[in-house]
């Protein structure tokens, strides 16, 4: 059963030089306890379309439409009140800068503390001692004299695994991550994403995963949705996106994957690249978002849009020449 | 910490010395000669190198300043020339009132100023935060005098709520002495509410743009949490930074508003013994606000440690 189903989300801002539609129509939905990763390149829109999520862009200069369905109840809908409520009780985010994103003038207690109080009613004591429950299942040593520390007194690993354990302090039924290995070492990655999926598991919560690294979407998604220009252009369960990407973007995308050990084994090519830049999305689009660095658009990309088709087992994407064997590279 | 604090005020001596010898300059740098002053206008110049001599003013500057520093250190600070009372007694006389007056403004001044900043920036370039602001300006634009009449003028005179002047100690009752602080509090904290709100603003602004602040509203804080405890502590050091510096804005706007509401505090000493040349009062009430000065730094300080948890010393 779908837990959260977005229906034609627009996610529009007014800027000085027109408007920006950042996610134009997109459409997802995501099940209970699955993981949905979101990929595409910086500016695709999937930090946005995290965030509308949330209703956390400022409107305005931002400007959210469509529908976005969670447990049944459109949360562009609601309240701001009943919005406070879901947040970090329903949905939780984990963000991309552990750095910047714990509050460096407070204990890390407290931030894990604050959505016990706020969501779950819990009394200091009794939120207090979840959240050293919390910095255990994190796997933070110490967690009794951590709980009283500052972040700046945390490595980053440390501090992504105090993020999770905020996120994940309420038993949310969606955890939106936004890019939450991006920003450490490659080491601390593995570990960090590992520990997601543990707790994923504990808690049966769903994840949005929205990153770049393809890496970790073949590690830990079960569904991918690339996002190119606010649009989405293709979506299937992620073996079969790995296997045979229809989208051209996306075959690119996967073409710019380095392999490990390709020189050593002599099957070294130089890395594909997309040429080209992301079009202007305050400037209005005919035809296909991506027929400006397609190497395959025609005349007809260039005029008509080409619709979400099915291309496969549970594989759509939005490109008039995907059916065609081809792209299929 | 508290090894902190006692290196800290170690360090407040040079600073305290080196005031007490400008202070104590002045002597010499004033035009006037204070034997000539006391010995008055019929005094023959026998009577003025007597009297010079009685004070010590023929001795070597040094020496002077040496025994100067020594009373001092024992708490002596000299006898007031023209009423021949001790100054620390002069000063301790008034000292109620000026304290009263500071503190009233310095709550008045955070009360006020905080909160609007605050809601300025939350509201930045709306109406709101336009009228906060233009108040600011106009509040900063005022000098304390033209303030203070004002007030005096519509609630004292006119609507007749407070009264116009005077002061009543606080051991005759808190509304009595309350009531005649709140025209003098407002007009003196005019430009230090202004002040203080527009950093207020400014460092909230900032930090309002952090990422902890997109985290704190995804946890579903609500909106007074996320300003009033993970924004404002965040901007908390400029804005205490400037409240401290602003008493000195208080100790010089003091004067003048005692002046306007015939507060008999300090101020008011301060006005009548620099018309008098009454050196050695002039120079225990600069030597006083210096060491206030000091001390609310060192204040400031320790602050910092406690709204900012990386600030180690």
């Amino acid at each position: 059963m779908a837990l959260l189903e977005v229906e034609n989300l627009q996610t529009h801002f007014r800027t000085p030089g027109g408007i920006n539609r950042a996610v134009d129509g997109v459409s997802f939905h995501v099940n209970e306890g699955e993981t949905l990763a979101i990929v595409g390149e910086s500016g695709c829109g999937k930090s946005v379309t995290s965030m509308s999520l949330m209703r956390l862009i400022p409107e305005p200069p931002g400007r959210i439409a469509g529908s976005i369905r969670f447990a049944g109840r459109d949360l562009l809908k609601l309240s701001d009140r009943e919005m406070r409520a879901i947040r970090g009780n329903d949905i939780s985010m984990i963000f991309q800068e552990p750095m910047t994103s714990l509050n460096p003038v407070l204990t890390v207690g407290r931030q894990i503390r604050e959505t016990l109080m706020i969501h779950q009613g819990l009394d200091k004591q009794a939120a207090e001692a979840h959240a050293i429950e919390m910095l255990t299942l994190v796997g933070i040593p110490e967690p009794k004299r951590r709980v009283g520390e500052y972040p700046h007194q945390l490595s980053g690993g440390m501090r992504q695994r105090v993020m999770i354990a905020v996120a994940l302090a309420c038993n949310p039924k969606l955890l939106i991550a936004d890019e939450p290995t991006t920003a450490l070492d490659v080491t601390i990655q593995a570990q960090i994403l590992k520990l997601m999926l543990d707790l994923k598991r504990r808690v049966g919560a769903a994840i949005i995963l929205i990153t770049h690294d393809l890496g970790v979407v073949a590690e830990i998604a079960e569904r991918v949705m690339v996002m190119y220009a606010g649009r989405k252009v293709e979506e299937a369960p992620v073996a079969e996106l790995f296997r045979s990407p229809r989208h051209p973007y996306t075959q690119g995308l996967l073409g710019a994957v380095p392999k490990l050990g390709s020189s050593l084994a002599g099957t070294a090519t130089r890395l594909a690249e997309i040429p080209g830049q992301v079009p202007d999305l305050r400037k209005p689009i005919t035809g296909c978002v991506f027929a400006g660095r397609c190497a395959l658009a025609t005349d007809l990309c260039r005029q008509y849009a080409p619709g979400l088709e099915e291309k496969g087992p549970r594989h759509i994407a939005a490109c008039h020449y995907a059916a065609k064997g081809a792209i299929a590279a | 910490m508290l090894s902190y604090i006692l290196r800290r005020i170690v360090a407040t001596l040079p600073v305290m010395a080196i005031v007490a010898l400008f202070v104590f300059s002045l002597l010499y740098i004033a035009p006037g000669d204070p034997a000539v002053v006391i010995a008055g206008d019929q005094a023959s110049p026998e009577d003025v190198e007597r009297i010079r001599q009685s004070l010590g003013l023929d001795r070597p500057f040094l020496v002077q300043f040496g025994s100067w520093v020594w009373r001092i250190l024992h708490g002596d600070l000299g006898t007031s020339i023209f009423t021949n009372l001790p100054v620390s007694a002069m000063i301790a006389q008034r000292l109620g009132p000026t304290l009263s007056l500071m503190i009233v403004t310095l709550l008045l001044t955070v009360v006020v100023a905080v909160p609007l900043g605050v809601v300025a920036a939350w509201k930045a370039g709306s109406l709101i935060d336009r009228v906060i602001m233009g108040f600011a300006v106009f509040g900063f634009s005022l000098p304390v005098f033209v303030v203070g009449y004002m007030l005096a003028y519509i609630f004292a005179l006119e609507l007749e709520w407070l009264p116009v002047q005077g002061y009543t100690p606080l051991s005759s009752g808190f509304w009595p002495w309350l009531e005649n602080l709140i025209l003098p509090a407002i007009a003196l904290g005019c430009v230090y509410i202004a002040l203080v709100a527009r950093i207020t603003r400014a460092a909230m602004l900032e930090v309002l743009q952090q990422d902890y602040i997109r985290t704190a509203k995804a946890k579903g804080l609500g909106q007074g949490g996320i300003l009033f405890i993970h924004a404002l502590k965040n901007a908390a050091v400029p804005i205490v930074t400037v409240i401290g510096i602003g008493i000195a804005l208080l100790i010089g706007g003091a004067v003048v508003t005692e002046s306007v509401f015939a507060i008999p505090g300090l101020g008011r000493l301060t006005i009548d013994a620099i018309l008098r040349r009454d050196y050695p009062v002039i120079q225990g009430i600069v030597l006083l606000f210096s060491f206030v000065y000091v001390l609310v730094n060192l204040m400031i300080d320790v602050v910092y440690t406690l709204v900012d948890p990386r600030i180690r010393y």
